[in-house]
């Protein structure tokens, strides 16, 4: 199974877990849906059957209540009527009935009685007045207790009132008729004072002329009083004719009536309810919230209970979730503890393994070169007297001091990174600079072992970038002479640099591809080649010298720069090393102006083997110069022939690698074709040996591949000056002699050593042990009697720095401009950064590279001359 | 450490438990209490007041307006004194029944109830009698404007006392008198001018009436200059003395009116079967009637002429000075034997407080009994208000007079309605007079 399918199985494993993380909820909701579905419907079930019960109960309720007073009013009606009976039997034992009727003193009940003799129209009442039936309507027919009874009237008292007429039988003769006159006002003080907590609304209505006789006092404004049946179905809105019809015939058959309807918006139980068959009827109605009290109390209980149960519910269900997540937080956390602890273990024991191993290989990397250090150094001691010798020692005493340097380098640079000391510098460079340089390292490297080292730059769109150079450079020689040093001989090593579709606008993003040919890596290596201490050893690279650390700076530079890097790698064919970079792109990039002063606005790219013209005209996007291609030398002829003079070319490019002639051959032919003022650039590998050749043509040069703006813009202001100016001669002045330098050391060897070099290169030179003697020596010193200071750093009494900042800061006039040159072990770029930050020219790393500090002291030698 | 707490929270959590179970356990068992009377004490000191007052026919889902003015006062009462008004109402169903002036006479003479909201006629009939209680000595009647007490003073005693003054006018269609470019008739002689021009552009009846109010016409006609000629209580000493005949007052008045109805301006015998509005309100809110009769209140009143689709004006009744306003007050009484008489007086000092007739007026918009109580009226009612405040009205019924005006002139023009002749009419105001002086 490939590392690919494996980590797609990976990858599909995790979704699933998730998903099923994401799922586990689901269960569990539903059986909660359902809990609450069920329990819902329970709640609604049992309310609607409380409020049907209460309903029910309600109007059984208020049923008995109106058969309560219907009985109480038939049983004062009864009582009357017996009453009247029996005034009627008493009447006939007296002798003067109508003196007995005319001394009646009106009670609340029997308001006025009045006696009509037999055969007579007229009688006497107990008012004092006259009598007469007329006026009161018996013929409903309606009785109590068989005595008939008159139709409803307003009576003289300004109330309604009704009369019975009961006949006085003496001897089986009616020898009168006895009417006594009630009023219904006497009914309502058996009433109940209001019921349904005077909610209820009672009438009493004369059921023949539908009026209604006794009206609820103390009912306000509105309910003070309806006039008739008709006026109460108007006044509460009850419009419905087949309501009215049935109202209707239970009057006449004296049926009780209960109905729902709407009072003033309230929903009401209305009802009509017969007393004395009929005679009379209860009218009015009860809003069905009073009678429903109870059952809406019980319901608003219910649903607050189930409220406040489900409140505490999701309160629970809240908690044990918060719980949950918090046990699963604090499990994925000490799971993702132990594995990091266990990592941490792993790593601490491969690390102490590496770090062992590692001390093991430093032991003997470094025994190797100082056993060679040592071993020569005792043979030069013998063989002193041969020059032959003592030179070829020497030689080999440096290679593996040389070595031991590099050893330590790696050792310190390694720490660094770890530590997270290194700090990015960002600068603007050119990666033509960068590529020259790393060419120019690499170039001999590759040649020393006969290796072919290619470089090739494609779509690339800026060359001029924001990055840490150094570190760059870094990475580059890490990957390049690696490729050297596991390439066998006549291998191929390729440096591709490619320019990648931009993220952002601002970024360059660019691929470094580093390829050999070389002996490959295995799979269990490749899985710890970027590891620290780590080194590919076998049989066949064993003889290969190294700290087993450039891989890992490699990486941890690449990512400290954002960037990815990784490796492909097969024993014996080679290896592939892929860098992912992104640099910023500065705001100055296209120096248009140039191309203008120059005149130059097309150019002719003519292509070889490699097809270069692609990259050549993406390069020159941004300059507003035209870029045309020519496939072949045939093809740029054609160009130049058929061209008039607006589309003249102001310089052409060949490739050096031409498919169709060699490059010699086609820039003598474009020669030929072009006016002189054109130049011919060739674009050739390293050090090829045509470039000779093209010199020989005029106005034609040769430019380096790959093809970089800057180094074509260079090139092209070379030529220019050429006519006016000759070739600068060799710089000959390159020793030291006759100079004479302060230098500020506290360690003796390295005193005598700089001593004696600068004493073979013919320079004098006064040794000072640290920094405060170097200030006042130099204050002491004569005009110009010291060419520059050479300063050490760490040194006791007084450091290099504050010695640095002391000199500069004397009054003598050359204390600002004496060139001061750090010479120390500190090697590193920010103790270079400390070192000019404390005053000082320039910045030469122990130990001491004699062509280097020449050349650094000649620079500032020469320019404190100049100013 | 960490387990001690645990197991306290643990022994926590169970006390609490249990303490909601036990109070859950206490709540169920009810609270039983034996050998004990559950019912609370009863309040048995109910005072009850017994208001006999005319009913409005309630419309559906609609509140009234005059009613809730007086249920204010009535509840600022209720509130204060801690006593029941109790309503008592009674309306006749139609002509043939008694009416309510008939009923709360008979209601009054048996003492069937404490306070009474009676009509004039009804205050000086059931004064005459000594029905009814010595008002003055409320607090009160001492803000009274004088003309209220004059005309509800029966024998030296304050009978009745209003909460509004009641302003009779005519009620105008002031867009149809435009419509036939019609001035507001000032005299009887304009006013019939007005009725032949609605006439001939086919207004068949111009002016819509009921049973109880065309006496205005004839009270604006009869008593105009008894009223306004300065000379008001040598006129009614005169009457009083019989040395002046109320008939003379009352021909012009009667005159014009058979006038009316002879020209069939007025409907007499639709007139005389008719309630008040209920008869004549409908066409003249369907703008059929221009003209109508009516009390101030209905121009305020939703259920009477408050919102008309036409341009209301209420104006005085024509007379030979000019448009002129009669005004009746209908008053409250208590009766002379009421069973809960302090109260009454207690209940009616309240509802005829400042205080309470200022919340009165200013819902009904009326004319105040009290001299301190001042509101703004409609606009519609501006022209009648105008009058008022000019102090030219008549008074419809006066207790001054021996004779009572407003009751014995409304059943007097019912005669005239029935087609009585103009002289026969003036025949009974003669016999009033004479019964009156020989009492």
């Amino acid at each position: 199974m490939t590392r690919g399918s494996r980590m797609e199985i990976k990858g599909e494993m995790k979704k699933r877990t998730e998903k099923k993380r994401g799922s586990k909820g689901v269960p569990l909701l539903l059986p909660i849906i359902l809990v609450f579905c069920i329990l819902g419907t329970v709640v609604f079930s049992v309310s609607h059957q409380i409020s049907r019960e209460m309903s029910l109960s309600a109007i059984q309720n208020l049923s008995e209540s109106l058969n309560l007073i219907k009985s109480t009013i038939e049983t004062i009606l009864k009582n009357e009527a017996e009453f009247q009976k029996l005034m009627a039997h008493a009447l006939t034992r007296e002798e003067n009935p109508e003196e007995y009727i005319r001394f009646y003193e009106k009670n609340q009940t029997m308001v006025k009685i009045s006696l009509i003799l037999s055969g007579e129209t007229q009688g006497i009442s107990s008012t004092g007045e006259t009598f007469s039936e007329e006026g009161l309507d018996f013929s409903s027919g309606r009785t109590i207790e068989e005595l008939p009874v008159s139709q409803s009237y307003v009576n003289y008292m300004g109330t309604w009132a009704y009369t019975m007429k009961c006949p006085v039988v003496k001897d089986g003769r009616e020898t009168a008729t006895l009417y006594i006159e009630y009023t219904y006002d006497s009914l309502d003080r058996s009433l109940p004072d209001g019921f349904y907590d005077q909610k209820a609304m009672l009438y009493i209505m004369d059921a023949q002329s539908e009026r209604f006789v006794l009206k609820p006092e103390g009912m306000g404004k509105r309910n003070a009083g309806h006039l008739n049946l008709e006026d109460f179905y108007r006044a509460n809105n009850i419009q419905n004719p087949a309501l009215h019809a049935e109202i209707s015939e239970c009057l006449k058959t004296g049926e009780n009536v209960l109905f729902y309807h709407d009072i003033r918006s309230v929903n009401a139980l209305n009802y009509m309810w017969p007393v004395n068959n009929g005679s009379i009827f209860l009218v009015g109605y009860v809003p069905v919230e009073a009678i429903q009290q109870e059952g809406r109390t019980v319901n608003q209980n219910i649903f607050i209970v189930v409220f406040v149960m489900l409140a505490a519910f999701f309160f629970c269900c809240s908690l044990y979730y918060l719980n949950q997540r918090q046990q699963n937080k604090i499990r994925r956390e000490r799971e993702i503890h132990n594995r990091q602890l266990a990592e941490a273990l792993q790593a601490a024991q491969i690390a102490s393994n590496s770090k062992t191993t590692f001390l093991s290989n430093m032991s003997h990397d470094i025994r190797t070169p100082m056993n060679a250090v040592l071993g020569f150094a005792t043979l030069l001691s013998m063989d002193v007297e041969n020059p032959v010798k003592v030179r070829e020692y020497t030689k080999k005493i440096m290679a593996s001091g040389q070595h031991l340097l590099s050893l330590i380098n790696d050792v310190l640079d390694v720490s660094k990174i770890e530590s997270g000391k290194v700090v990015l510098n960002l600068e603007k460079f050119a990666l033509n600079d960068l590529v020259s340089s790393v060419d120019t390292i690499i170039q001999p490297m590759a040649k020393a072992k006969k290796q072919h080292f290619h470089v090739d730059v494609t779509g690339l769109e800026h060359e001029n970038l924001i990055g840490d150079e150094t570190r760059v450079n870094q990475v580059l020689i890490n990957l390049l002479s690696n490729a050297v040093k596991y390439t066998p001989e006549d291998g191929d090593i390729w440096l591709r640099i490619i320019g990648l579709p931009q993220r952002s606008s601002q970024y360059e993003r660019l691929l470094i591809e580093v390829e050999d040919t070389g002996y490959g890596m295995t799979p269990e290596f490749l899985t710890t080649i970027f590891d620290a201490f780590t080194r590919a050893e076998n049989s066949t690279t064993n003889k290969v010298q190294g700290t087993g650390l450039g891989m890992a700076i490699t990486k941890s530079i690449v990512e400290l720069m954002g960037g990815s890097i990784n490796v492909l790698s097969e024993v014996n064919k080679g290896s592939l090393f892929r860098v992912e970079l992104e640099f910023r792109i500065p705001e100055d990039q296209a120096d248009r102006h140039f191309w203008e002063k120059n005149g130059i606005r097309r150019i002719l790219a003519v292509d070889g083997k490699e097809k270069t013209g692609g990259s050549i005209a993406l390069l020159m996007k941004d300059t507003g110069v035209l870029v045309e291609t020519a496939a072949g030398l045939t093809e740029a002829v054609q160009k130049i022939e058929s061209g008039g003079e607006e589309s003249a070319y102001q310089v052409v490019l060949v490739d050096g690698s031409l498919s169709d002639a060699s490059a010699a051959e086609a820039v003598q032919r474009l020669r030929e074709i072009l006016p002189p003022a054109v130049p011919i650039l060739l674009l050739m590998p390293y050090d090829a040996e045509e470039a000779q050749q093209t010199l020989e043509a005029d106005n034609a040069g040769t430019i380096m591949k790959p093809f970089f703006v800057s180094a074509f813009q260079a090139k092209i202001l070379e030529m220019q000056a050429k006519p006016e100016e000759e070739r600068p001669k060799a710089e000959t002045a390159d020793g030291l002699q006759g100079m004479r330098f302060l230098a500020a050391e506290d360690n003796e060897i390295n005193a005598e050593i700089l001593s004696e070099i600068l004493d073979m290169e013919g320079a004098g030179c006064e040794i000072v042990e640290n920094g405060q003697l170097a200030v006042e020596r130099f204050q002491n010193a004569g005009d110009g009697e010291f060419d520059a200071i050479l300063m050490d750093v760490q040194m006791p009494v007084m450091n290099g720095y504050d010695s640095t900042r002391a000199i500069r800061s004397l009054k003598r006039c050359d204390a600002k401009t004496i060139p001061i040159i750090a010479m120390t072990a500190n090697a590193f770029a920010e103790d270079e950064r400390a070192a000019l930050d404390a005053g000082m020219n320039a910045h030469v790393a122990k130990p001491i590279d004699v062509k280097l500090l020449k050349k650094v002291i000649h620079q500032y030698t020469k320019k404190r001359d100049e100013e | 450490m960490k387990s001690n707490l645990k197991r306290k929270g643990k022994t926590l959590t169970a006390l609490c438990l249990a303490g909601t179970a036990a109070l859950i356990m206490a709540s169920c068992t009810g609270n039983v209490n034996p050998d004990k009377n559950l019912l609370p004490s009863q309040d048995s000191g109910k005072k009850t007041v017994n208001l006999f007052s005319p009913m409005e026919k309630i419309e559906p889902d609609a509140d009234s307006t005059a009613r809730n003015a007086a249920d204010t006062t009535v509840a600022m009462a209720e509130q204060q004194l801690g006593v029941t008004v109790a309503y008592r109402t009674y309306t006749a169903e139609n002509y043939q029944d008694k009416t309510y002036d008939e009923v709360a006479l008979d209601r009054a003479r048996n003492n069937m109830d404490d306070l009474y909201l009676l009509n004039p006629d009804t205050i000086l009939t059931l004064g005459v009698e000594g029905s009814l209680m010595d008002l003055s000595g409320l607090s009160c009647a001492e803000n009274l404007r004088e003309v209220v007490k004059v005309a509800n003073t029966v024998n030296g005693k304050l009978v009745a006392i209003p909460q509004e003054v009641v302003a009779y006018g005519l009620f105008i269609n002031k867009d149809m008198f435009d419509r036939y470019q019609l001035e507001l008739p000032e005299t009887p002689e304009d006013f019939l001018e007005c009725c032949r021009v609605f006439r001939e552009n086919g207004i068949e009846t111009p002016v819509g009436t009921n049973r109880w109010w065309l006496e205005t016409f004839v009270l604006a006609q009869a008593y105009a200059d008894l009223y306004n000629g300065g000379n008001t209580q040598a006129q009614i000493d005169a009457l009083n003395s019989g040395q002046a005949k109320y008939s003379d007052y009352m021909r012009p008045g009667f005159e014009f009116l058979k006038k009316l109805i002879d020209l069939g301006y007025v409907n007499a015998e639709k007139a005389l079967v008719s309630e008040a509005i209920e008869g004549e309100g409908a066409d003249f809110l369907a703008q059929k009637t221009p003209i109508v009769m009516a009390y101030w209140g209905a121009a305020n009143t939703e259920t009477a002429y408050g919102n008309p689709d036409f341009n209301l004006q209420v104006i005085g009744f024509p007379s030979s000075r000019g448009q002129i306003p009669v005004m009746s007050m209908t008053g409250y009484a208590i009766g002379a034997n009421a069973e809960h008489a302090e109260d009454a007086l207690r209940t009616l000092d309240v509802i005829l407080s400042d205080e309470a007739l200022q919340v009165y007026s200013e819902i009904n918009r009326v004319i105040s009994p009290s001299k301190n109580v001042e509101v703004d009226c409609i606009p519609a009612l501006k022209p009648l208000n105008d009058k008022i405040q000019e102090g030219v009205f008549v008074l419809g019924s006066n207790a001054g007079l021996k004779v009572e005006q407003w009751g014995n002139t409304c059943l007097i023009v019912r005669e005239l309605l029935s087609g009585a002749t103009v002289d026969e009419c003036m025949a009974a105001f003669d016999k009033l007079q004479e019964e009156s002086l020989n009492k």
